[in-house]
């Protein structure tokens, strides 16, 4: 072949292969395009787009005053991805920032920190756990630091932002709050309004546009609808006051467990719910929801079987019953009384003391051949099913009905004192609510609005379970009964003698779940309301205690706890701890504290309201004390000031107060004319010399 | 401009080429550079203005080497080359690693950074040219022919190969394609493929059982073109990842494209400026940019087998169709891996690329094909003025038995 065709030969072979390898690329673009294009396009707009949440706010839980119960604060947890930092940068700043991280959280040594830091950049770590739930404010300063300050992409500083639910009052109704877990069972009033709290997430179409930012895409928005917040009826200074006194009293007696249940009378609303358990460490926390087991009641359940037996008019409480002594056999059993020797007694009485045989000896009496009539006297008052309260977890009372395998001769007997059913502490004192209700049976609630915004968009209205729960001579009774308790029974020790409470006692022995009888755990309880004529609240206080307590009774266990709280609540207002007002009043002759500085005139008013008469050996307009003697008479004494506490000039003239007040160095301003109405620092808190008390006159 | 128009000579339709490509080149690294200016905390122009000014001193360079007699390159070359061996040797051992796999060294006195594997390739196709025309006679023989013009390609390849065995492989297949047009015999071709796979298979076996080089590299890259299905994760930062996203690239530009700057997948695509900038352009402008790009190449390699077929000389001959084949390969090859035909290789498309010192050394071999189409231009016009003039001074350049009237007339 001639060469110069040969040549040529080979250039366009050559060219020829180039050509075809170009066909090729084009062939496979299309190819690309035709038949990966469709999953490819998806891919790209997976890749491109994300789906982002915006996150609704849960509501918070207020009280009814407005008190902040629980609320959600961010976090942020901060990682540090090292391989963005370039290397003369970090050279230069990790020395500052070593240090500023050190200023920052003290919690290492500057040179630690750097250690820490130049690992992580050696080993190029792109996700580095730097800090977890850092507030707000340390993640501001955070940002703000050497290095840190360049942002995300040169910077490195990776931010993981998270909710935490808070409980300013910390254990203070705790278990009621419950709690609010991603990754756990939501538990109390977060679990039972959940729907109202959560709020619907919103959603955003996120495009990511050159330089990796990601752009929300226009008209993609779903605004997230933030949860809304609860009113709780709970009154966070009851509660606080039912927790320290029962707290006092689990402590002293080193019990298991107490519970106690404020509830308003009219409403039915829980103003407090207590639940303390032992800790292992001997700490009590609010760790599981104990006005809500049903337990046996023991006593406090007889105010049904008394119900029940004047309902059906077969006794009046003046009729006489036979104690026997404090025990008596039904069937193969002997039943005891806790407190032996009783007679023949009035039923009242044998109510007031607790007698087991009385009240089993009635109920024997007219139930034994109708056992179902005494069963539906219990399902009329509600003890049967659920108080329906809006808390997660209420579980049924347990009652042994006749016609089963578990009923036996013994069952009606010891029913009717309170044995072998199971009533939660919750449940009872629905009961006392109703009666102090004058027979109407209240819906307990703990939450008695839905706010939006600051707005309530519901109320929940009081409800009414049981118009009347038994005909209306019977109230009458019941209540002469369970007043006479604190008279002359069982409850005496907690006589006030400002108010007059009514309730019931309880001492059970306790088989439960791991406990037998033989172990000798007690549950005392009072179930009472006060003031026995005009009645506010009802409070029941159920202690479970340890395996051979030395102190058991319900009347030495409970209503203590009882007393400490009505005396705080009837002396309301300015949300002080007291111990009960006569043991201040006995202290009357050593100094008492400022804050009862009153007038003479407003002690008489405050004891004339509480339906008592004092003894004034004072003249009314001028600071005084009360004195209470040991027959629980009052006297209203001339008193002095404590100094260095602001005293209460309320109700003073104005001469009389600007003397005591200029005395303790306070400088005087006055608004208007006449005696003193008001006065802007609260009596009781501390003065600093010089300071300003502006006078309300009228 | 008017004077350096009509100064201007050459294959006009070669020059129209390059100026396309390089208006191509401008669209194509702005939009792709968007994300890298991002990161890089630059503005947004700022790699523009870059390629802008490299490309504007490419386009002199051009027209600076085009109008430079292209015989004066043949004593160039062998000088050359000289100094590129010892170059090698040199980067080898003390040239920094920039991009994973390429070294580069810098020039003191310019201060400039570049591939000396660039300045090798050139310098040897230019040899190349040089050696296959003196050889003509002889290259069908294996002492006489062929083993000398192989030695300088397996020297310049086996010093490349350490560092960037693709491009030594690439360099060594584009002198086969040389080879072939120079008439070298298809066995002899054939034999050295032969010896490539060999001398490839030990040196990645070696570099297996040491751990010295990129064999993980190849055998990975290998593995990833082979396996059928890409991964899908989209933190996989890999080559896959890359090939992928160049498919999502192309895919997304249908036959017209997205337009200008348009493109979603430029920000993930790495590289997407340099390596990936064909996935780029057919994300913005379709199949039919696509397509475009590869007739321009084509276009250039078909003009430069005109002037081959123009050229009197054997050297200006082979020196016109052997580097325009070259780069028009490395064009075709990186557009190949770009839609996934062939496993991925660190190559960039010429003139279009965002680059520095390698858009130079491409312009250079432009100019050096110009230079060539401008002196076969003046001689047919010498020739149809007064034939046979200037036979005498240039005989020895000629290939011995190819009449020049023959080529001239071709």
């Amino acid at each position: 072949m001639n060469v110069k065709k040969e040549i040529r030969f080979r250039v366009y072979f050559a060219f020829t292969c180039v050509c075809l390898l170009g066909v090729g690329i084009l062939g496979k673009a299309i190819l690309i395009q035709l038949k990966e294009g469709k999953e490819l396009r998806a891919l790209a707009v997976e890749m491109s787009t994300i789906n982002t949440i915006l996150p609704a706010e849960r509501g918070n839980i207020y009280t009814e005053n407005g008190q902040l119960l629980c609320s959600t604060i961010p976090q942020f947890d901060v990682h540090v991805d090292y391989s963005v930092i370039q290397q003369d940068t970090f050279n230069k700043y990790v020395d500052s920032l070593a240090g500023s991280l050190v200023k920052l959280f003290k919690d290492a040594t500057k040179a630690t920190y750097k250690q820490r830091l130049i690992a992580g950049f050696k080993a190029q770590e792109k996700y580095f756990f730097l800090k977890r739930n850092l507030p707000y404010y340390q993640y501001q300063t955070l940002r703000s630091f050497p290095i840190f300050n360049k942002g995300k992409a040169r910077g490195g500083l990776i931010i993981d932002s998270k909710t935490k639910r808070i409980n300013p009052y910390q254990m203070l109704a705790y278990r009621t709050i419950g709690l609010f877990r991603e990754n756990a069972q939501t538990i109390g009033l977060e679990a039972t309004y959940d729907s109202v709290l959560h709020g619907n997430n919103g959603h955003r179409l996120d495009q990511k546009v050159t330089g990796g930012v990601w752009m929300p895409v226009e008209g993609s928005e779903i605004e997230p609808r933030n949860g809304r917040d609860i009113v709780t009826t709970i009154d966070i200074s009851i509660q606080e006051v039912a927790e320290h006194a029962l707290m006092s009293v689990l402590k002293q007696y080193e019990c298991k467990y107490g519970t106690v249940v404020v509830m308003e009378v009219q409403t039915g609303k829980i103003r407090a719910l207590v639940n303390l358990g032992r800790l292992e460490n001997g700490e009590y926390w609010e760790d599981l929801n104990y006005a809500m087991f049903p337990t046996e009641p023991g006593s406090t359940f007889k105010l049904a079987t008394l119900t029940a037996l004047l309902s059906d008019g077969y006794i009046n409480v003046e009729d006489l019953v036979n104690c026997e002594g404090g025990a008596k056999q039904f069937a193969n059993r002997v039943m005891h009384d806790s407190h032996h020797g009783l007679g023949i007694m009035p039923i009242r009485e044998a109510f007031a003391h607790s007698s087991n045989v009385g009240m089993a000896s009635l109920a024997y009496r007219y139930y034994s051949t109708q056992p179902e009539k005494f069963v539906s006297h219990l399902k009329r008052l509600h003890l049967t099913s659920r108080t329906g309260i809006d808390l997660m977890g209420e579980r049924r009372p347990a009652i042994v009905l006749p016609g089963t395998d578990m009923w036996s001769a013994t069952a009606l007997p010891w029913m009717a004192t309170g044995y072998g059913i199971q009533v939660a502490p919750l449940h009872t004192c629905m009961l006392y609510n109703a009666v102090a209700n004058n027979g109407k049976m209240m819906k307990p609630y703990l939450v008695s609005a839905i706010r939006d915004y600051g707005k309530d968009v519901k109320i929940f209205e009081p409800t009414i379970l049981v118009e009347k729960i038994a005909p209306d001579s019977v109230i009458p009774q019941l209540k002469a009964c369970a007043e006479e308790v604190v008279l002359t029974g069982t409850g005496k020790p907690i006589q006030s003698p400002f108010y007059r409470i009514s309730g019931k006692t309880g001492t059970a022995q306790v088989a439960d779940k791991g406990i037998s009888y033989k172990d000798k755990v007690y549950q005392g309880s009072f179930v009472g309301y006060f003031p026995s004529d005009n009645p506010r609240y009802t409070i029941a206080v159920v202690i479970r205690t340890k395996p051979n307590s030395t102190a058991y009774y319900g009347g030495t266990l409970a209503a203590p706890v009882f007393r400490m709280i009505s005396d705080k609540i009837f002396a309301s207002g300015n949300g002080n701890w007291d111990e009960p007002l006569d043991s201040i009043a006995r202290k009357g002759d050593v100094g008492f504290p400022a804050r009862f500085a009153a007038s003479g005139e407003n002690f008489n008013r405050m004891l004339h309201s509480l339906g008592k008469t004092a003894t004034i050996e004072t003249s009314s307009k001028t600071i005084s004390k009360i004195v209470v003697d040991t027959n629980k008479n009052i006297f209203i004494m001339p008193g002095s000031v404590y100094h260095g506490i602001v005293p209460d000039v309320k109700g003073l003239s104005l001469k009389d107060a600007v003397y005591i007040l200029e005395n303790e160095g306070l400088k005087v301003s006055v608004q208007g004319r006449g005696t003193v109405q008001g006065q802007s620092l609260n009596p009781g808190i501390k003065i600093s010399k010089g300071q300003l008390i502006i006078l309300k006159l009228s | 401009m008017q004077q350096i128009l009509q100064r201007t000579r050459g294959d006009k339709v070669i020059w129209s080429v390059v100026v396309l490509l390089s208006l191509i080149s401008l669209l194509a690294v702005y939009s792709s550079t968007q994300s890298l200016a991002y990161r890089m905390d630059r503005n947004a122009s700022y790699y523009l203005v870059k390629q802008l000014m490299v490309l504007a001193f490419g386009l002199f360079i051009i027209y600076s080497v085009h109008k430079v007699n292209y015989t004066k390159f043949a004593k160039l070359s062998v000088v050359l080359y000289a100094i590129s061996v010892p170059l090698l040797i040199y980067t080898l051992f003390f040239g920094t690693t920039l991009n994973e796999g390429s070294r580069w060294i810098k020039l003191p006195v310019v201060n400039l950074t570049f591939q000396t594997s660039d300045l090798a390739k050139l310098v040897l196709f230019i040899f190349l040219a040089r050696k296959l025309s003196q050889k003509q006679p002889v290259i069908k023989d294996l002492k006489k022919g062929f083993i000398p013009v192989v030695i300088p390609v397996l020297v310049t390849c086996l010093l490349i190969a350490p560092a960037n065995l693709s491009t030594a492989l690439m360099l060594g297949f584009t002198c086969c394609i040389l080879f072939f047009i120079g008439r070298v015999k298809i066995g002899h071709i054939l034999l050295l493929g032969l010896f490539g796979i060999i001398g490839f298979a030990g040196l990645f076996t070696f570099s297996k059982l040491t751990g010295i080089g990129r064999a993980s590299t190849w055998e990975q890259r290998i593995k990833n073109f082979t396996s059928k299905k890409e991964s899908t994760k989209k933190d996989d930062k890999g080559e896959n990842f890359q090939v992928l996203q160049a498919k999502i690239a192309i895919a997304s530009g249908g036959i017209i494209g997205s337009g200008p700057g348009h493109s979603e997948a430029k920000d993930y695509l790495p590289h997407g400026y340099s390596d990936f900038i064909y996935a780029n352009i057919i994300a913005e402008y379709g199949l039919v940019g696509g397509g475009i790009v590869i007739f321009l190449y084509l276009l250039f390699l078909w003009r430069s087998i005109i002037i081959f077929k123009r050229c009197p000389f054997a050297f200006g001959a082979f020196l016109a169709v052997g580097l325009s084949f070259t780069l028009v390969f490395q064009a075709m090859l990186n557009m190949a891996v770009n839609v996934h035909l062939v496993p991925v290789t660190g190559l960039t498309l010429p003139m279009i690329s965002m680059g520095g010192s390698s858009i130079w050394f491409t312009s250079i071999a432009i100019g050096i094909v110009l230079s060539v189409s401008r002196y076969v231009d003046e001689e047919v016009k010498t020739n149809k003025k007064e034939t046979k003039n200037s036979d005498g001074e240039k005989s020895k350049l000629f290939i011995d038995n190819i009449e020049q009237t023959e080529l001239a007339a071709g």
